[in-house]
């Protein structure tokens, strides 16, 4: 079911629940946004990175002197420069104690992955950068690389970080007592093992950053395509012992990052330091597109082991996985950082066998490949796995995959409920949305048109997936703030500590305080990405902004409203309980004419005190910071009927359906389109997208001839259903911003193998290309 | 022949183009791309670079009114050409093209990054086949890489544009 | 990802051309659509010290028939191949052709000529001209003079194009009544160069094949003509035609190499697939003409 044509603001009454056009869109449209490769300063620099051509080595050599002298270059930095063991870099997220790759900015004696940045070079144009960076000889006797993360974790001889003495980043063991003997007394144990490939999470525009050092205000001014302003001050602060007020950080418009620009990377790190060095000259880097697939941080490559125990009706009593990400060398946050949030969702909307029926091993591996980074969803693999094993279960068994699921999903009727992880679910609905899935894709019906067409040797099938996708609100991620300030002339600009970069906040808060406060909404401005501006806060990611940041909107509104109405109802001289404010308009009900407009109201606040009601304080500024449960959860199913061309191993997509949750909708058409998004880039990684390194190490997949995005073509329309119950949260939303893409490969895994079922063929890899494809069927038929 | 004169490290070239109706003059190395002359020279940064190898479309410009790729020119190429850019469909936000309401009704951006390009390819495909299929508008529009909309809002968008030009062609509003 | 430096010239006239090609040779390089040279230049796999823009040339871009050929220019761009209704009607091959060169966008740039002298083994153009047993017109410092197609292509990315040549036409014979013509790709994405394509161009006469041209691409460092498959199903009767033979026997001895994309095995099975129904349909169209 699609939302209604997207209503001008103008004509709707309440804003919250209607699509609303955006506010962003007028200067995007217009080619007026302003992203960081848009900002053009007095005698600006520019940046460019010598990189290493080896995954693992020892620098021989490294002289920069020609390019030193090469004519429009200022600068030319190495670790011996650039580097310093004062330097901090831990991320406020995840605390100085999490275990991380030992860090550099700079390669220093020795190379870790192909890409890793070793020199930096600093002139009038990037075309000059560029010419310089060509006359910098780097040698390097390159080393055997660590590139296959099974054999890593055992290996403790050839490692990616020697100062670490192991290749395992991250080992979190999974002790249940008493489980193996659960599993080992059930009817029926299976256990398959599920491989996820390397890919990427490609935002249109790559990283980038402004960096200047005012000499004489000692002062750091920064301008960053980031996902939070706020952190990325806290971490230079940190990393280069600077207070923090002495460091702005502004993000513009931001061209996408699914994660990839959570936190700012070694590059982002030398060009801030090269910066400083100059001093009083702006240093601009803009990461090609080169750059960015080889160097910005990758994600996804891991697999998974799982182990279910059933009974005869396919009723799951419990399970084991163990998982094992490949991190590259040099991960960001922490080491995996996926594992955990994996651990805990692995069940995923299914009951199990209640509290320790399930157990979870997650391990990480260095490799000398580039950094694992956060990719919309890190931990999906507990959600791919998952749902790959329920099909894999159901086919052993002889069962329907939808019928399997319908005896294991849990429904709204049994909230709140504990899951076997001990997560909390309070408000979601796993089974309703299972059967509006089903039943938008006409399931039986397709189940019976399978036959007919399996007749003929076609090759058509139907997956399904179904998820929960957390909120994560604690730590850093706990709180979001907002500050409202109306205007002497009644404007309302509300600052918040979110990170817009494509979700449309600027219009969804907007909506939220215009309809809780009560002004129009043509009046109403949002500000953000800004530290000099803003509250503090973790900016966006983490699908949290619907429901934390719009917590903090209505916190904020709420108490506006109510200081307002008091000025208001002082004024008509009416008792506060009977008046209200609608459109910027505060009226004495059932009185008409008895009003006065929020202009009014803001010019006795600030400049006409003495009429303020006694106990009222001057101005109009509220400041709220909204505390949110540690977790909240939304939900989805996602079905999807694909047929196989037996000649050329191409799947195609026949329907795409989603039945989502996630509570009240601020705006229905962002809530489609991020999940739409979230699909596009699964399909993507499903059968296209795929970072390939050669055993030397080297990524072959660099430039968009190789490395495939899905283009309009390949991306199905999907259909989306909606299962409305409401959060406990003001507003009762919830977030779901990278629902998409963790819930859609399974979906799609899936299909191809109900699709090859009668092959006989086994789906446990991806990508699935066509020649993989082609290549299942041949091995399955010999033909 | 353009004039070439030798300023600062290599010499550079005078070029005189037409630029969204407007007589402009720059002065540029050979080398440097379209993209970069129109964003750095001319000063209309809504082109966009995503990739500089001519895949993903960010860049695309009408050229002698036909869409190309930006990043695939040489700034010294457009010695005498007329360029539109996506500065010069509207002259403010509130006289957009039919293709700019379509994309902000049908939330066909989110991140924006990409929506230049995109706007400029479509407006250069509905002049050419103003009433395309659906599966020619996705065929049309593949030439364009977008990462965040997973395109259906832009398929909707194509579609809604192409209804508002005809009814404006009928003397209707939409 | 920026180019290196390097001078420039426009010249007017192929003269003019050959003059700055011949004073340079190798450490020169034409500019014609620029749709595969420019990613070369940006990611510095490509560093001539001097290029030579061929757009302005308006000899270049001329259509014009000359007896039972068809001439068309080197600059002419895809898009005219596409959409020039004299195209069409003349040489069918190359408008059924154009529509799978990339995106429009790229087809409002690339020329023709750059195709060809670009050579990529993947590419539809260098494929047509094999089938259609084209003629490559060049200029260079001693004159002008014309490449059989099966001449042109000595390996991947190279000619039997001198360093102080270029392209200027392509003469394309015209094929009479009775013919058809087919293109069949696949290619991972819309737009995408093929993996493997097959290219038919037929001619039936009295229910018989008079004339058979099967061309592939991506199954070599050139593009392939399936000679031996055209020998043996010339003159035979349309009905007793084997065509999924004939698709087997195209790609037999073939040696297609591995990629990111696609490994041989793939490519020759899909190949195969393709020359049946690229010779399916051809031979349809050439019944029905």
């Amino acid at each position: 079911m699609m939302p209604e044509a997207p209503l001008s603001h103008a004509a709707a009454q309440r804003l919250i629940g209607q699509s609303v056009q955006r506010r962003e869109d007028a200067r995007l449209i217009t080619g007026r946004g302003r992203y960081v490769d848009d900002v053009v300063l007095p005698v600006m620099l520019h940046a460019a990175f010598v990189r290493s051509h080896s995954a693992r080595g020892t620098i021989t050599h490294l002289d920069v002197s020609a390019a030193r002298r090469h004519p429009g270059v200022v600068a030319v930095f190495t670790a011996v420069e650039i580097n310093s063991p004062s330097h901090q870099f831990w991320v406020t997220m995840m605390g100085p104690d999490a275990g991380y790759a030992p860090g550099r900015v700079l390669a220093d004696g020795d190379v870790r992955y192909v890409g890793e940045p070793i020199a930096i070079v600093v002139a009038e144009s990037r075309y000059v950068a560029e010419d310089a960076v060509e006359l910098i000889d780097v040698d390097v006797d390159p080393l055997p690389p660590v590139m296959d993360m099974f054999t890593a974790i055992e290996d403790s001889e050839t490692l990616v970080h020697p100062e670490l003495g192991t290749n395992v980043a991250g080992d979190m063991p999974a002790d249940v007592p008493g489980l193996d003997d659960r599993l080992a007394a059930a009817p029926h144990t299976f256990t398959e093992t599920f491989h996820q490939h390397r890919y990427v999470q490609v935002p249109m525009e790559t990283r980038g950053i402004v960096a200047s050092w005012d000499r004489m205000l000692e002062h750091l001014e920064i301008t960053v395509s980031g996902q939070s302003a706020h952190e990325t001050r806290l971490f230079y602060s940190r990393m280069l012992g600077i207070p923090e007020d002495a460091i702005h950080v502004v993000m513009g418009d931001v061209g996408g990052s699914f994660g990839q620009k959570m936190f700012t990377q070694r590059e982002e790190h030398a060009v801030v330091i090269a910066a400083r060095a100059i001093g009083d000259r702006p240093v601009k880097w803009i990461e090609d597109r080169a750059e960015n697939l080889i160097s910005g941080g990758h994600a996804r490559q891991e697999a998974m082991r799982v182990t279910v125990a059933v009974d005869d009706e396919g009723v799951l009593l419990g399970g084991r996985a163990w998982q094992l990400e490949d991190v590259g060398a040099y991960p960001y946050p922490g080491n995996g950082a996926a594992g955990a949030s994996s651990l805990a969702l692995f069940p995923g909307p299914y009951r199990w066998g209640g509290p320790g029926s399930v157990a979870y091993h997650a391990q990480a591996a260095f490799t000398n490949t580039c950094g694992r980074t956060a990719y919309r969803g890190p931990w999906m693999m507990e959600t791919t796995g998952r749902e790959q094993m329920m099909d894999v279960v159901a086919q052993k068994l002889g069962i329907d995959p939808l019928e399997i699921r319908r005896r294991n999903i849990v429904s709204r009727d049994e909230m709140p409920f504990t899951s076997p992880m001990q997560l909390q679910f309070e408000t979601i609905s796993p089974a309703e949305t299972l059967e509006q899935a089903a039943q938008m894709i006409g399931y039986n019906a397709f189940r019976e048109e399978q036959e007919r067409l399996r007749a003929e040797g076609r090759l058509v099938g139907i997956g399904l997936s179904s998820y929960v996708e957390p909120q994560f609100g604690f730590g850093i991620l706990a709180t979001e703030a907002a500050t409202i300030r109306i205007e002497p002339s009644g404007k309302v600009n509300v600052y918040t500590s979110t990170g817009n970069h494509g979700q449309s906040l600027e219009t969804t808060i907007a909506q939220v305080i215009a309809d809780e406060l009560g002004v129009p909404f043509d009046d109403v401005r949002i500000i953000q990405n800004d530290t000099a501006r803003t509250p503090y806060g973790a900016g966006t990611g983490g699908s949290r902004s619907a429901a934390i940041a719009s917590g903090a909107a209505h916190a904020a509104a709420s108490s506006m409203r109510e200081k307002v109405l008091q000025i208001g109802a002082h004024l008509l001289e009416a008792s506060v309980e009977d008046v209200e404010m609608h459109h910027g308009v505060v009226s004495v009900r059932g009185v008409p004419g008895a009003e006065v407009p929020l202009g009014n109201i803001a010019a006795v606040a600030y400049l006409n005190t003495d009429a303020l009601p006694p106990g009222v304080s001057p101005g109009l500024e509220v400041s709220e910071r909204y505390k949110a449960p540690s977790f909240m959860f939304s939900n989805a199913t996602h079905a999807v009927t694909v047929e196989v061309d037996r000649v050329t191993g191409r799947v195609q997509i026949l329907r795409y359906v989603v039945s989502e949750d996630c509570g009240n909708m601020i705006n229905p058409m962002v809530v489609e389109g991020q999940i739409v998004g979230g699909i596009a880039q699964a399909v993507g990684g499903v059968f296209y997208e795929h970072m390939v390194y050669d055993e030397d190490g080297n990524p072959t997949t660099t430039t968009f001839l190789d490395y495939l995005v899905p283009t309009a073509a390949e991306i199905p329309d999907v259909e989306l259903g909606h299962v409305v119950t409401p959060s406990n949260t003001p507003g009762g939303y919830k977030g779901l911003g990278e629902g998409g893409a963790i819930c859609a490969p399974a979906a799609l895994l899936n299909a191809v193998r109900d699709a090859l079922a009668p092959l006989g063929v086994s789906v446990t890899e991806q990508p699935l290309s066509p020649d993989r494809v082609l290549q299942l069927i041949v091995d399955a038929t010999g033909e | 022949m353009p004039e070439v004169h030798a300023t600062g490290q290599l010499p550079t070239v005078e070029v005189d183009l037409t630029v969204n109706g407007h007589p402009r003059r720059v002065r540029v190395e050979p080398r440097k791309t379209l993209t970069d002359t129109i964003r750095e020279d001319l000063r209309l940064t809504g082109t966009h670079a995503a990739c500089e190898h001519g895949v993903c479309g960010s860049c695309t410009i009408l050229l002698d009114g036909d869409a190309v790729r930006s990043c695939l020119l040489l700034g010294v190429q457009a010695e005498g050409a007329h360029i539109t850019t996506v500065e010069g469909l509207a002259s403010d936000a509130t006289e957009l093209t039919p293709v700019q309401r379509a994309f902000r009704e049908c939330h066909g951006l989110q991140c924006g990054f990409c929506t230049p390009g995109f706007v400029m390819s479509v407006t250069a495909l509905l002049e050419s086949n103003p009433l395309p299929t659906d599966e020619e508008i996705r065929a049309g529009i593949s030439g364009n890489l977008c990462r965040c909309t997973g395109y259906q809002g832009i398929v909707r968008a194509v579609r809604r544009a192409s209804e508002i030009i005809a009814a404006e062609g009928r003397g209707e509003g939409v | 990802m920026k180019p290196a430096p390097f001078d420039y010239h426009a010249p007017a006239t192929v003269d003019d051309c050959v003059s700055v090609l011949a004073e340079h040779g190798d450490e020169a390089k034409i500019l014609a659509g620029g749709q595969s040279l420019m990613p070369m230049l940006a990611l510095r796999l490509a560093r001539p010290e001097v290029l030579v823009d061929v757009n302005r040339v308006s000899a270049l871009a001329t259509v014009r028939r000359d007896d039972g050929s068809l001439v068309v220019g080197a600059t002419t761009r895809h898009a005219t191949l596409e959409k020039d209704p004299e195209i069409a009607a003349a040489v069918p091959l190359l408008a059924r052709v154009a529509p799978h060169i990339g995106h429009f966008q790229i087809r409002n740039r690339g020329t023709l000529g750059g195709s060809l002298a670009h050579a990529d083994p993947a590419a539809e153009l260098p494929a047509v001209v094999r089938v259609l047993d084209a003629e490559i017109e060049v200029a260079g410092p001693n004159g002008t003079r014309r490449i059989p197609a099966a001449d042109f292509f000595e390996t991947v990315f190279t000619t039997s194009l001198e360093p102080d040549e270029l392209v200027t036409a392509v003469h394309f014979p015209v094929w009479g009544a009775g013919s058809g013509f087919a293109v069949e790709e696949m290619a991972r994405r819309h737009g995408d160069f093929a993996i493997v394509g097959a290219l038919a161009a037929v001619q039936v006469r009295d229910g018989r094949l008079s004339k058979v041209a099967i061309g592939l691409t991506g199954m070599g460092s050139v593009p392939e003509r399936a000679e031996a498959v055209e020998g043996a199903l010339t003159g035979a009767a349309v009905a007793d035609l084997d065509l999924t033979d004939a698709g087997v026997q195209a790609v037999t001895g073939l040696e297609p190499s591995a990629d990111v994309h696609a490994g041989p095995e793939y490519r020759k099975r899909v190949g195969a697939a393709l020359v049946t129904r690229a010779l399916t349909h051809a031979i349809e169209e050439a019944s029905r003409a």
